[in-house]
């Protein structure tokens, strides 16, 4: 997967581009709007990371730009004005999603996931991560053959997590994809809720499915 | 809103009305002056009246008796001409002339023709008309007369007629009224000069409390808030502006006050977390360690980073809405189904620690679901901290006749000591951040419902009895 990045801040792109990498995307930095207009018009990417922010051509002219070129390619930006206007404006120029500074870096992986993933296919019926089975038409759950006795926001939180497997899911984003609450809360609500399906999907196995990434977040994987 | 052109803006009245034009001591100072001037005039000026009336009545008597003498001598005595040569001789302040029907003089006072021609007089009334008016003549000599003519019966015969003249001196009178006139202005002019300057006295004096005011108010200064006016030392038309201008001081104070705690409560938040990120970062860094140990540093700073990024959010918020230019998206929203969304959110918080949360009543408001979902989860979060085992939450939401929607959050938690409820909704403000059985809160949760609360233009309302429970009431207006 080919991601470019077009970021006029260095640090900030330094650590992007070593994330990303070692998450296994081959990444290119653009520190112009200029540059990143260049390459992406001539380069193949499947992802266009873009700072609105950027001096001489900002990033509303590029992503304009892109999409004159006529290539299908995903953007999404990042802005440090979480303004209604501003996220508004993105979407209505073709971006396919958009993250306000600053922002954690597991989440953008998540929203990265989330856009590449997009595409057709990849929508199984039934997912198995081990032993574990989630039948997501029939809202059900089996582990080692017996069935886990779920609440339906319990069988949500655990689908949206093996949907994700082997992804780190923030706090912030497993509260706006479980419960729809499209802000950051003091609460330690996803803790508990976390530590409640635990006690049905892994207590009673030897083999821990859900593993705490601290400072980070969870993520549903056989280790 | 309603933005003036200049035009419109500018003011055509005079300046002296116009506030703002003049001074109110200039003001206060003309209008006084006028007012005793005018006064002054009317009162010289029915003084002069007056005396002059009263002077050219004794006049004219005085010629109308000499005109009825005439007569009755003419019409008694025809023939003797004693007593008309006396009459005519004897005159002193005053001339007469006696004429034929042809007009040539008969008998007049020595010398009266040098001074007092024929023709100057007016047209003469009937023999048997009485009174006559006469008029003011000036001879070229700089003397006053007033000049009557008349017809008089020469015995009783209608036929033959005499013409009278007769001109009274009036230089003395004209003299007095003159000197009257001069001594009335002199003494207008001194009025009106004695009124301006009492007036400009009077205006400082009655102005002087407003200066001592200005004064008391220009020493107050930010270390000084604790100032006051004491609406007790002012007149009565000052009472009520040193009364607000005392209540503003309050509320300046308050805020003051508000905002200093509000930085010192945002260092000590701050410097907690930094002290830890710093201590841990010195003593991971003092000595060689395990991979494990230095992921461990990390993973705790992570921990306190995010804290800290979250506290800045929150606060960031708390300053956005605060800015008016600050406009929420509304949408009509079913309070039931938010009420049961954020329910659902700390569902599993209310089972671990055993209490129930009941959603109650149905509405329907216009407002932003997201800004709304946020102080219900703020709300229910406290509630769930603050509520021991067992307990229970009720959230209800009921249309209010006139007022809009009222959405309850109602606790059976450990409540709020009465003195901590007026400060409740200040950001950092916790009652009791020690007992707080989690801490992971900054004490912003409150602040946030009510900026979101005041951004809907509602208002949010705490009620609280220790060890019984605590209800917060968040009102919605009706959208207009």
């Amino acid at each position: 997967m080919h991601i470019l990045i077009v970021e006029d801040d260095r640090k900030t792109a330094a650590y992007l581009r070593k994330g990303l990498t070692e998450n296994g995307f081959v990444v290119d930095v653009a520190d112009k709007g200029e540059d990143g207009l260049f390459l992406a018009r001539t380069g193949d990417y499947d992802l266009i990371i873009l700072d609105v922010m950027l001096p001489e051509q900002d990033g509303w002219s590029v992503m304009a730009g892109i999409h004159q070129s006529g290539k299908p390619v995903p953007v999404l930006f990042l802005t440090a004005r979480d303004s209604v206007q501003d996220r508004v404006k993105g979407l209505e120029l073709g971006a396919d999603d958009y993250l306000v500074k600053p922002f954690a870096f597991s989440e953008l992986l998540a929203r990265i996931h989330s856009i590449l993933r997009r595409g057709p296919g990849r929508n199984a019926d039934i997912l198995r991560i081990t032993d574990l089975e989630i039948d997501l038409p029939r809202h059900r759950a089996m582990r080692g053959g017996k069935r886990l006795d779920l609440t339906p926001k319990e069988f949500a939180l655990l689908s949206f997590l093996a949907r994700r497997t082997g992804e780190v899911l923030s706090r912030t984003l497993i509260s706006e994809q479980v419960w729809d609450m499209n802000f950051d809360s003091d609460t330690n609500v996803v803790d508990v809720a976390i530590r409640r399906l635990r006690r049905k999907v892994d207590d009673p196995f030897d083999k821990k499915l859900i593993h705490t990434v601290r400072g980070v977040g969870y993520v549903l994987e056989d280790r | 809103m309603f933005l003036k052109t200049a035009e419109e803006t500018k003011d055509r009245r005079p300046a002296w009305t116009r506030p703002g034009g003049w001074s109110i001591t200039g003001r206060l100072t003309v209008l006084y002056t006028l007012s005793t001037v005018g006064m002054f005039l009317v009162a010289t000026g029915l003084l002069y009246w007056v005396l002059v009336s009263d002077l050219e009545k004794a006049d004219k008597q005085f010629l109308n008796d000499k005109i009825r003498v005439l007569r009755a001598i003419l019409r008694e005595h025809p023939d003797k001409a004693e007593g008309l040569e006396e009459e005519v001789s004897s005159a002193g302040a005053y001339d007469v002339r006696v004429l034929d029907q042809e007009k040539r003089v008969l008998i007049e006072t020595p010398g009266m023709v040098y001074i007092l021609p024929v023709p100057l007089f007016p047209a003469p009334i009937g023999p048997n008309e009485m009174p006559v008016a006469g008029v003011k003549w000036k001879s070229s000599r700089g003397r006053s007369y007033r000049v009557v003519s008349a017809w008089a019966e020469v015995g009783r015969s209608i036929q033959n007629q005499r013409l009278l003249q007769v001109a009274l001196d009036i230089t003395s009178e004209q003299t007095l009224i003159i000197g009257y006139r001069r001594r009335l202005m002199v003494a207008l002019l001194g009025g009106i000069l004695f009124s301006a300057g009492s007036g400009i006295a009077v205006a400082r004096r009655g102005m002087r409390p407003v200066k001592e005011i200005t004064q008391t108010a220009e020493r107050i200064t930010a270390a000084q808030l604790h100032e006051r006016i004491d609406p007790a030392r002012w007149p009565k038309e000052l009472t009520a502006l040193a009364t607000a201008f005392d209540q503003m001081l309050d509320r300046l104070q308050e805020s003051f006050t508000r905002l200093s705690r509000f930085s010192a409560d945002l260092a000590h938040e701050l410097r907690t977390p930094i002290h830890n990120l710093m201590g841990e970062a010195e003593v991971a860094l003092s000595r060689n360690r395990a991979p494990e140990e230095y992921r461990e540093v990390l993973e705790s700073s992570l921990e306190e980073f995010a804290k800290l990024s979250r506290m800045i959010d929150g606060l960031l918020f708390l300053a956005r809405a605060e800015n008016p230019e600050c406009t929420i998206e509304r949408q009509t929203v079913e309070a039931r189904k938010e009420i049961e969304t954020v329910a659902d959110f700390h569902d599993a918080v209310a089972k671990e620690q055993g209490i129930e949360i009941a959603c109650e009543g149905a509405a329907s408001l216009s407002a932003d679901p997201i800004l709304l979902r946020r102080a219900l989860s703020n709300l229910l979060s406290n509630a769930l901290q603050y509520t021991p085992r067992g307990g229970r939450i009720v959230v209800s939401a009921r249309p209010v006749a006139d007022l809009g929607v009222e959405i309850r959050v109602k606790d059976t938690g450990s409540g709020i000591a009465p003195e901590h409820l007026p400060k409740i909704f200040d950001r950092f403000y916790r009652a009791d951040s020690a007992r707080s059985p989690f801490p992971q809160g900054f004490g912003l949760g409150l602040a946030i419902v009510k900026s979101i609360m005041d951004l809907h233009g509602g208002a949010v309302a705490i009620q609280s009895e220790p060890s019984k429970g605590t209800t917060v009431t968040l009102t919605f207006s009706s959208p207009s």
